[in-house]
């Protein structure tokens, strides 16, 4: 799958190319009728001007200026579906590889890719590369193959009018693409002071309270103002150039009409040219005026396309650090054993997070995690899970260093309930099936029943098919946590991490999970994480991590007896106990 | 069924009571207006009047079929229908740029005080209105909403009138040429109408389905970005692929479906164009054949350009109607928000403040965020003028919303608030809140200079206040360590303080503005460093000198340096007095106070 992902825009266009000589024949044909059409008036005209031409003939000439007329049409259409659905079409790849590559990433890349920037690259860059691909096509092969046919019949017809023709129309495209240009430049700049007005207002919204606090609506409006007063200069600076490009092309485009007078009227009078030929003329250089106008368009479009398929090839050149390579052993297809971090050493960026970490968790025991905010409890868990690979040292169970198990066979045994569950948009069982190959109403019932969860889904509008998220029912934080345990229960990983998941849970319902668990978690290692006593104290053994070191180990009655971060933890927790039950 | 993400409804194309409101912003600038309508209707006739020059040349000129001229008088003819013709393109062209840029003026003036309005009308609304409304919503409003109207107004109207203008004036040259050929295209006209509106009505709703098509598929790719780790650890790849991919199927097949109709959109008219000239001949020859005075050769010339000129309109048609369709939602959206009420006014004869000393009263107050779920019950209490009070409570007590009563964000239920012996409704909103700094813990931070945080750019406030209320507040040595001092930028681009220095901060904002009344949030926080924790415990004590001060205290310094503690619970004052004298009695207070001072910082 990844070596078939093309890295050059070319390679995406050229799989299509038995479409692409299909459409160019369509434009050539479209365009060679549109070309044809006005000899048919020229004949016409020729015939009225002799006089006294019956009707039929005229007709005749008018039915065959209606069928030519027919013709192109059918080839325009074509000619458009084809190439213009091209564009649509490697869109549709390009967005299908570079989502796929994305669910290949690691976390090393979302940290430094922001999604605002990652969902720019997949919308409006890839929309610009869309027209690049779609329009900039069409709209070339026409242009090409229109002027090299308008011109050549000129030039046969007549050598001095065509050479007229010659010296106005490129004019037209060159000063469009520098208008559309300038016009480029001055968009940009107003579109910047657009985002300051937005930002400004997105900021006084949110500081709402500050501003009422200190009585300074009045000064906001009027800073609101100055800003808007400069949008609009700029929006009129913009205009200056847009709003005279319309009027422009009609002016141009009546200086051709007269040159075609002066020059082609000139031979009429001295008999050298045709009234009807006068008249074909005119025709022409109403075929060209929607091209060589495009030109300027199309160039512009090309230039952007450019720009935006080297920032989306960014995405698709990035490579993971976490994957399966060389060293991976893909004979391994199941985790078992102790795990034990090796002088485990971590930094991020440049800031070292954890220091020579030494632990064994052997194989079925719970091991409890406290600390305080920040000390590195959720980077330990994660390099179980290898979200992150230490910098230093290694992790291994039993005995296998986890680099070496193929990443999917060690996510499947790893259950990791993180501190801030990410819910999709989904039904509710799908959320919690989530990581269950075929979907198992049975297996989600019983994790659902372990998080006590239950009782809440029962009050849920349709029960376990109930939507979640913005569209549906937006859960509290205690029923998030509940679904994060049983996705992670739902799996029956070999190794369970519980990441502070009890935070938002009242104490009651914790303890009732907790007797639910006691079974579960006997025949699998687990790992708590936790601010809580209670959710620690029945732990086979406890450590305390500050500023990445552990600092503390042993059981919960080992624990209290020291003086240290755990008692102190204990002690506060007892006294908030015993307020709350007055309460 | 999934509901459509809001900007994708599609309005109506017009609606009366909108559009009387959108007048009503119109009106400052109705001459200019009219202005810009005369000058459309004159850029209308020229621009239709050039096809009878060529007819004249054409006829008089080119063929000179009586044979009343000679070769020379034909060739100049020739030239001053030239140079006419050039000098009414360029009148034609400066109309045109006139008017239309005059146009762009007038949507941005309009759309300048319209915006104005939303901007101020959100800064009135009630709190339990923002709280409800996320503040992307809002921005939507003042933003792309006011966006959509402004295209309405600078091309959507006037490109319309200008359609109209030029459509007639199109049908009354034609019909001065010659009747009976005007009338054959006239009786074609309708059918032109329709296929194009048949053909405009299916692109649009093609486009609108990719729309939502593209809105749903960008929605769902963020919250697979955002979730990503989530779905690797569950190995839900694949599937996420696959679900991936059907959306972005269906959108290519959205796609197909406007390049379909788009496919057809231009071929038609050129069909339809081919067939009214293909008329012009028939008919004209026809004419021509019965009588040759009724039509000539310069006249089927000249309906040849009208019949270009009359399907450009046409074909700017389906642009408009989408243009006009946004409009009318957006403006929908934002009278909506202009009606909203804004719940706390000011009084109409307001009670002035001055002078001032400070005191406060809570008389018999019940207050509840949602009806009657009270969060204040029958609070009574009150401060003198200087004084200094501790409130001390379990989290959820009621303590944080008895200082939005007291700058007045919220209103009583029941009971009373008075500040000065007067109910804080009987003040102007804006006098109250001068006289009252709120500090908090976690102040917001604006983007802008250290210094624009403190004074939040009021212009009164000399940069010596500002150093000064710094120094007074221990915040001036850190402030003087970053790059540019005061003037280092803050947020975005700029740095970010650590929590300790945020509050220092606070506090000089607070200070700089010279309060009466001062009401301190000091709510538990962690990551503040020792040697901050002092600097703040430090400013805190100065700054509450002399001044009635009300702090919601977790600092036991704090508690401790104040006489008189109020002890809440539930929405009710349980205990009141001094440290000594609340720690003595071992009630309630008691306890909470061994919780803090178990609190590790």
């Amino acid at each position: 799958m990844a070596a078939a992902t093309p890295l050059s825009l070319r390679a995406y266009v050229w799989r299509h190319r038995r479409r692409i000589v299909t459409g160019f024949a369509l434009v050539l044909a479209s365009v060679g009728i549109h070309v044809g059409m006005p000899f048919i008036t020229r004949y016409a005209v020729d015939a009225l001007r002799e006089g006294a031409v019956p009707p039929l003939v005229i007709a005749g000439y008018a039915g065959a200026y209606l069928l030519a007329a027919l013709a192109m049409a059918i080839c325009g259409v074509h000619m458009r579906q084809i190439l213009l659905a091209l564009g649509h079409q490697v869109e549709y790849e390009i967005r299908r590889d570079v989502f796929n590559h994305l669910t290949r990433m690691d976390a090393y890349f979302y940290q430094r890719e922001r999604t605002g920037d990652l969902m720019t690259k997949m919308t409006s860059d890839l929309t610009a590369v869309r027209e690049f691909v779609g329009q900039g096509l069409f709209q070339g092969a026409r242009t090409a193959i229109g002027f090299v046919l308008a011109f050549g019949i000129m030039f046969a017809l007549n050598v001095r009018l065509a050479a007229v023709m010659l010296l106005l129309l490129p004019a037209i495209s060159v000063l469009f693409f520098f208008l559309i240009r300038v016009l480029r430049v001055r968009y940009e700049a107003s579109q910047e002071q657009f985002s300051r007005i937005s930002n400004f207002s997105q900021e006084s919204f949110a500081g709402i309270r500050t501003l009422r606090g200190y009585a300074i609506e009045a000064r906001q409006q009027a800073r609101f103002g100055l800003l808007n007063q400069e949008y609009i200069k700029l929006q009129m600076g913009l205009s200056r150039v847009e709003r005279p490009l319309w009027p422009t092309m009609v002016l141009l485009f009546g200086l051709g009409v007269v040159a075609i007078l002066w020059v082609g009227g000139r031979q009429v009078v001295a008999g050298d040219l045709t009234i009807g030929q006068f008249v074909q003329f005119s025709q022409y250089l109403f075929i060209l005026q929607w091209p060589m106008l495009a030109l300027g368009w199309t160039i512009n479009l090309l230039q952007r396309g450019r720009a935006s398929w080297q920032r989306i090839a960014t995405i698709l050149e990035a490579d993971p650090r976490i994957a399966d390579h060389q060293d991976t052993d893909h004979r391994i297809t199941e985790v078992h054993g102790d795990i034990r971090f090796e002088r485990v050493r971590l930094t991020m960026g440049a800031t070292p997070v954890l220091h020579d970490i030494q632990l064994h968790i052997p194989a079925g025991q719970t091991l409890g995690i406290t600390g305080p905010t920040g000390s590195g409890k959720t980077l330990l868990a994660s390099l179980l899970a290898r979200l992150l690979d230490p910098t230093q040292g290694r992790v291994t169970i039993g005995g296998c260093d986890l680099r070496q198990i193929p990443l999917d066979v060690l996510r499947q045994h790893v259950g990791v309930a993180p501190q801030e569950a990410f819910l999709f948009s989904d039904t509710l069982a799908n959320n919690i099936g989530f990581g269950l190959a075929e979907p198992d109403a049975e297996k989600i019932f019983a994790a659902a029943q372990l998080a006590e969860l239950h009782p809440d889904i029962e009050t849920f509008p349709d029960q376990f098919d109930t939507w979640l998220g913005e569209r549906g029912v937006t859960l509290s934080g205690g029923q998030r946590q509940r679904t994060a345990i049983s996705r992670a229960l739902a799996r029956d990983p070999a190794i369970l991490i519980l990441d502070d998941v009890f935070s938002a849970i009242d104490t009651q319902t914790e303890a009732a999970i907790q007797a639910r668990l006691r079974p579960v978690l006997q025949d699998r290692t687990t790992l708590i994480i936790s601010h809580r006593v209670s959710s620690l104290r029945h732990a086979d053994r406890i450590i305390v991590l500050q500023n990445g070191c552990i600092t503390q180990s042993g059981t919960h009655a080992e624990l209290v007896q020291q003086p240290g971060y755990y008692r102190e933890l204990d002690e506060v927790q007892r006294l908030e106990a015993r307020l709350e039950g007055e309460a | 069924m999934i509901k459509e993400p809001e900007q994708d409804v599609a309005g109506k194309l017009f609606d009366p009571y909108l559009t009387r409101r959108l007048l009503r912003y119109a009106r400052p600038y109705r001459w200019w207006l009219a202005a810009c309508i005369a000058l459309i209707l004159g850029m209308a006739l020229i621009q239709s009047y050039l096809p009878v020059l060529i007819q004249h040349a054409i006829d008089r000129f080119l063929l000179n079929e009586d044979g009343s001229l000679d070769t020379a008088a034909r060739v100049a003819g020739l030239t001053r229908i030239g140079w006419q013709y050039i000098a009414w393109a360029v009148l034609a062209f400066a109309i045109r740029y006139a008017q239309s840029y005059g146009m762009a003026w007038i949507a941005e003036h309009i759309i300048f005080n319209m915006r104005a309005d939303i901007f101020a009308k959100i800064l009135r609304l009630p709190l339990s209105y923002l709280d409800r409304h996320p503040v992307g919503r809002l921005m939507t409003r003042v933003t792309s909403d006011v966006d959509a109207m402004q295209k309405m107004v600078s091309d959507g109207l006037v490109g319309l009138i200008a359609d109209a203008f030029v459509l007639l004036a199109i049908m009354g040259f034609m019909w001065h040429l010659s009747p009976q050929l005007a009338l054959t295209l006239f009786a074609v006209f309708p059918l032109l109408m329709a296929v194009m509106g048949w053909i405009n009505w299916n692109t649009r709703r093609a486009h609108r389905r990719v729309r939502h098509k593209q809105s749903a598929l960008n929605a769902h790719l963020q919250e697979m970005i955002t979730g990503m780790l989530t779905l690797q650890l569950f190995n839900r790849e694949p599937q996420a692929q696959a679900e991936f991919d059907r959306r972005n199927q269906e959108l290519r097949g959205g796609w197909l479906e406007t390049v379909r109709w788009i496919s057809y959109f231009f071929p038609s008219m050129e069909v339809l164009n081919a067939l009214s000239i293909a008329l012009v001949f028939s008919v004209g020859g026809w004419l021509l054949w019965q009588d040759a005075d009724t039509v000539t050769i310069g006249v089927i010339v000249a309906f040849m350009a009208y019949v270009r000129d009359f399907f450009r309109p046409l074909e700017d048609l389906s642009e408009k109607s989408t243009v006009f369709q946004s409009a009318m939602a957006s403006s929908e959206r934002i009278f909506q928000l202009l009606d909203e009420p804004e719940v706390l006014y000011d009084p109409p004869q307001p009670v002035a403040l001055d002078p001032f000393r400070g005191a406060v009263d809570f008389d018999r107050v019940w207050f509840a965020y949602n009806s009657e779920d009270w969060v204040l019950k029958d609070l009574s209490f009150s401060i003198a003028p200087g004084e200094a009070v501790a409130i001390v409570g379990a989290t959820g007590a009621g303590k944080t919303s008895i200082i939005s009563l007291i700058n007045r964000f919220y209103d009583v239920q029941r009971g009373q608030v008075r500040v000065d012996g007067h109910d804080v409704r009987a003040y102007r909103q804006a006098d109250l809140r001068r006289r009252i700094g709120v500090v908090i813990q976690d102040p917001f931070i604006f983007s802008g200079s250290i210094a624009s945080n403190i004074d939040l750019h009021q212009p009164d406030i000399a940069r010596e206040q500002v150093v000064a209320a710094a120094r007074y507040v221990n915040a001036h040595r850190f402030i003087e360590a970053l790059p540019d001092g005061y003037d280092t930028p803050l947020q975005e681009r700029g740095i970010s303080l650590s929590t300790g220095q945020k509050q220092l901060l606070a506090l000089a904002r607070a200070l700089v503005q010279d309060p009466d009344i001062l009401l301190i949030l000091d709510e538990a926080t962690a990551n503040v460093d020792t040697e901050s924790e002092l600097l703040i415990q430090d400013a805190l004590q100065r700054l509450m000198r002399g001044r009635t001060s009300i702090c919601i205290a977790h600092r036991l310094s704090t508690i401790r340096g104040v006489k008189r503690i109020l002890v809440m619970r539930h929405g009710e004052l349980v205990e009141e007095g001094s440290h000594q004298e609340l720690i003595s009695r071992e009630g309630y207070y008691r306890r909470l106070y061994e919780l803090l001072a178990h609190q590790p910082v």
